[in-house]
């Protein structure tokens, strides 16, 4: 029992991981940039939903807010960032990445308190035993939201005609632009939905811990690279299975591993002996 | 005159790290996002032997070599690895050093190392010996960069097949430059552990690593004088700002993103626009 | 004498005066402003310039106003060594408080050492310090020691033998560990098991899954309110019913906002007693709570302590001796917001141990140790 409820702890923290990864991926697939400042957008995610929680009592407006005004953000920060600097050398980007996102976290600091914000009535926070197994309810829905929003995203990528766009300009963005996509429609779609994702991470780890604070992207930020590089860059598939895998791998090596490598170093031990075995990651990305 | 003292004693040390830096990623063009792991190795390993009383300098060496020695390990996954790949894995060799010596109970564990022992140069001598580390090792780059050495790392650090195929050995020079690049960021982490005395894991964390990319990167990818130039500035920054206070952060993140969003080419490619007809190359090749 | 003379005098006594009353005493305070630590640096300086403010309401020191000079070191060591060095020699302080992390407080401590200026570490807790020498003093406990107040508070108070031990991975978490263990087997504790999680962790949901089957009696968890908070919140929304025993990383009205009603109960070894009748500690709390409108938290505390052993030491020693002041401070007797304050040969800290617990979602009284022995810091 106990080792299924680790395995448990572990595909939740994972599905978070995923969440945040999975947007990371995208950007990285269509335009190969390291999106480290995706994790300001994860922090803000969590600030929307808690201030407009705090304020309106609604859930389902949070959600909203945190998903909507942080993916329409995501779009922002391509146009007036990434889109000047798309042929220089990979550092360059990544280096401004760096700089944006240490702007955001000094920007939360100062904006909204060191402290960090709390929920004043937090939601979901009953437990919610099922089957034995002891999940709170807002973890619960923590592992069904990533479900639909995955497997929604899955959906989209392969069923419609966006999603179709959207796999060909990653595959070859000239004979894609050839065939009449708008190749810059699809970039500000990749970054909405990435960023919504990383928004909608932020919300549930915000709820989950009932603290947002000003440095909450910090691990996501780097860990969120391991993942997608463990995943194969660019693969959404791999980059979901790679996020589950290190949340699985973390769950047992807190409690087993603790006190010989700390859990970040656990991540990437696992990312380092994974690369030198198959260099390409997990799964063979773009 | 202390103050002063100490702040150029800390740019020197940081100009020495990230002219370390420059070898491997200005040069030879394999970005490492964890090169402060092996200035740690350098510190790290200094310490624990001059407080064992080996004499300062068969220590600093020690620290040289054992870096380097680690460098080239991690140079080995440069062959595997490529770009962004490499990136996250020299990064993750940042987080499991970090991740090791944390645990590590003669290595000092959480508590670090304290009480350094002073090498006995009084404040104005420790500056000399580091600036003069630091001309030892700009003039090593530049003579790098005349050289043959520095033609194959520049052939790798633009296209490494095409380098590849016009037979030259690749892999050879990859970890020549790591373990340059590595040896000498173990200078910097010894001379570090002496001028403040006291190490710790946190000392050597990833941000420190982002910081010195930034140097290099904010430099001018390559430049000798523009990353020297940026990492005096950066090093020392904090200190001026102080007035700024509660901004100072934001300032910097913003700093970074601006240079980079404006001119990739760094402060070096920024001089290159300024004073076009210069006889100097400031800037690379690949970046003009 | 002479009209004329007399008269010709005026000019030199305003100047006389004038330059008195110009003068401060400046005293020199390192403190993270900016970065991942500058919660607990907006407390102490919040702490500090309350002690200020109120010894200058008071005349400061024989007439002189005190003057906080203040930088922000980023907790970093690399920050911290320069600032040390403008503090003694641009700004001329001839004592400093740390309102900063071990990292850099141990690091500026040999700067000051070096200088022969007195230092005072409000609330950084690695050993190190003070053993930087005889110039360097702490207010706040050493982790192994309230480890070891932990140690009685559960086995001997609270009478409760099955601990898991939950233990942050820096130097704080680590030695209240290291003390902990060092006295459990004193006071009849068995530690069924040891966790470890970092700093940046808030998510536990492993750990309370194997605590949940470990069944112990108490769990004696180290780490700070951003830690500790999720970390309690967790805990009793798995089923975890059992005393949680903290410490006073845990001080602070985040903590309660934070867990919520999963505070309730939660008991922690610290050093600031809310219910106290101490005028020192009524008035701290009052006038903190009116001077920047937030709750009274540990590191504030130690903040206005620290200031206060600062100002008594100037009161009585002068300001202009550096040496004076640190054998001043050496000799301190002082009752301040923390309790009754004296330090031992290493300039460690002499002084009970509070213990308080959450009810009604605020900090009271529990309980004080005062055991003396237990409680006595390295003397090396």
């Amino acid at each position: 029992m106990l080792y299924l409820e680790l395995f448990l702890q572990g595909l939740l923290q994972g599905s978070i991981y995923a969440l945040v990864a999975v947007g990371l991926t995208l950007v990285y697939g269509l335009l190969r940039i390291l999106h480290v400042a995706h994790a300001g957008l994860y922090t803000l995610g969590g600030y929307f939903a808690v201030l407009v929680f705090n304020s309106t009592g609604s859930l389902m407006l949070s959600g909203i807010v945190a998903m909507f005004g942080v993916g329409i953000l995501g779009v922002i920060i391509y146009r007036l960032c990434y889109e000047a600097i798309l042929d220089q050398p990979p550092y360059v980007p990544l280096i401004a990445s760096i700089g944006l996102f240490i702007a955001m976290e000094e920007l939360y600091r100062i904006l909204f308190g060191s402290y960090g914000v709390s929920y004043t009535n937090p939601p979901l926070q009953q437990m919610l035993p099922l089957g034995g197994l002891y999940l709170r309810e807002g973890e619960w829905v923590t592992i069904l939201v990533s479900i639909i929003l995955i497997g929604g995203l899955a959906w989209l990528s392969s069923r419609t005609r966006l999603g179709l766009a959207w796999r060909a300009t990653v595959t070859d963005p000239q004979m894609a632009e050839s065939f009449g996509i708008d190749p810059i429609r699809v970039r500000y779609l990749n970054f909405f939905i990435g960023s919504a994702l990383a928004g909608t991470a932020g919300m549930i780890v915000g709820i989950l811990n009932n603290l947002v604070e000003p440095t909450m992207g910090s691990v996501p930020s780097y860990k969120a690279l391991a993942i997608i590089v463990l995943g194969g860059l660019g693969s959404v598939r791999g980059t979901l299975v790679a996020a589950l895998a290190l949340g699985v791998v973390e769950s047992f090596g807190t409690i087993y591993l603790g006190n010989v490598l700390n859990r970040d170093a656990i991540a990437f031990v696992f990312l380092i002996l994974v690369l030198m075995v198959r260099p390409q990651g997990m799964f063979r990305g773009v | 005159m202390g103050y002063e003292i100490s702040l150029l004693t800390f740019m020197g040390i940081s100009i020495i790290g990230s002219l370390s830096l420059n070898l491997i990623t200005g040069f030879c063009g394999q970005v490492s996002l964890g090169h402060v792991a092996f200035v740690g190795i350098g510190a790290y390993t200094a310490s624990i032997l001059t407080k064992a009383d080996t004499t300062f300098f068969v220590a600093l060496l020690a620290g040289m070599l054992l870096a380097g020695t680690f460098g080239v390990m991690v140079g080995l996954a440069s062959l595997r690895v490529r770009h962004d790949f490499l990136a996250i894995t020299t990064m993750g060799v940042n987080f499991v050093f970090l991740g090791v010596v944390r645990e590590q109970e003669w290595l000092g564990g959480e508590l670090g190392i304290s009480s350094i022992p002073d090498p006995g140069f009084g404040k104005l001598g420790f500056l000399a010996l580091v600036l003069g580390c630091v001309i030892l090792v700009a003039l090593l780059s530049l003579q790098i960069r005349r050289s043959w050495m520095g033609y194959v790392f520049e052939a790798v650090s633009g296209d490494e097949d095409t380098a590849r195929m016009l037979g030259l050995d690749v892999s050879r020079y990859k970890l020549i430059a790591f373990a340059l690049g590595t040896a000498l960021a173990g200078l910097s982490g010894g001379l570090y552990a002496h001028h403040v005395r006291f190490i710790f894991p946190d000392s050597f964390a990833f941000v420190e690593s982002i910081t010195l990319l930034a140097m290099v990167v904010i430099g001018g990818n390559g430049s000798i004088l523009g990353v020297i130039v940026a990492s005096a500035l950066l090093s020392v920054l904090p200190q001026w700002f102080q007035f700024i206070g509660d901004y100072k952060l934001l300032l910097y993140g913003s700093l970074l993103f601006v240079v980079m969003r404006f001119s990739p080419g760094g402060l070096a490619g920024l001089a290159q626009n300024l004073f076009p007809k210069s006889k100097k190359s400031f800037v690379p090749k690949e970046n003009q | 004498m002479k009209l004329k003379n007399i008269l010709s005098l005026i000019p030199a006594l305003f100047m006389f005066f004038g330059i008195a009353w110009a003068e401060t005493v400046k005293v020199g305070f390192n403190v993270p402003l900016t970065g991942f630590a500058a919660a607990d640096g907006e407390s102490a300086l919040n702490g500090a310039k309350l002690a200020v403010n109120q010894a200058n309401a008071n005349g400061g020191i024989n007439g002189k106003q005190i003057e906080l000079v203040i930088y922000d070191d980023q907790a970093s060591p690399k920050e911290a060594v320069p600032i040390a060095n403008r503090l003694i020699e641009k700004d001329g302080v001839k004592v400093a408080v740390s309102g900063s992390y071990s990292g850099s407080t141990r690091a500026a401590a040999g700067v000051f050492q070096a200088a022969g200026i007195p230092y005072i570490s409000a609330y950084a807790i690695h050993p190190g310090i003070t053993r930087a020498g005889k110039y360097v003093f702490r207010t706040s406990f050493m982790g192994e020691v309230q480890g070891r107040a932990g140690a009685l508070l559960i086995g001997q108070t609270m009478q409760l033998k099955r601990v898991v031990v939950i233990t942050l991975k820096n130097d704080f978490g680590k030695s209240l560990a290291a003390g902990f263990k060092a006295e459990a087997a004193n006071f009849g504790i068995d530690i069924i098991n040891e966790y470890e999680y970092s700093i940046r962790d808030r998510q536990f949901g492993p750990i309370v899954a194997k605590v949940r089957a470990d069944k112990p009696d108490a769990i004696y968890a180290s780490g700070y309110f951003f830690t500790a908070g999720p970390l309690v919140n967790q805990l009793r929304s798995g089923g975890v019913t059992v005393p949680v025993i903290g410490q006073e990383g845990y001080d602070s009205e985040q903590f309660i906002k934070i867990a919520g009603a999963a505070s309730e109960g939660v008991i922690i070894t610290t050093s600031l007693d809310r219910d106290s009748n101490s005028p020192e500690t009524r008035s701290f709390i009052t006038e903190y709570e009116k001077f920047t409108g937030n709750k009274v938290d540990m590191v504030a505390a130690s903040g206005h302590t620290a200031l206060n052993v600062v100002i008594t030491a100037l009161r009585k020693a002068g300001t202009s001796n550096p040496e004076a002041i640190r054998n001043s401070i050496a000799q301190t007797q002082l009752t301040a917001a923390t309790g009754h304050i004296s330090f031992n040969g290493l300039g460690e800290v002499r002084k009970n141990v509070q213990v308080q617990i959450v009810r009604n979602g605020d900090w009271h009284y529990h309980s004080e140790i005062r055991d003396q022995k237990l409680l006595a810091p390295p003397e090396s």
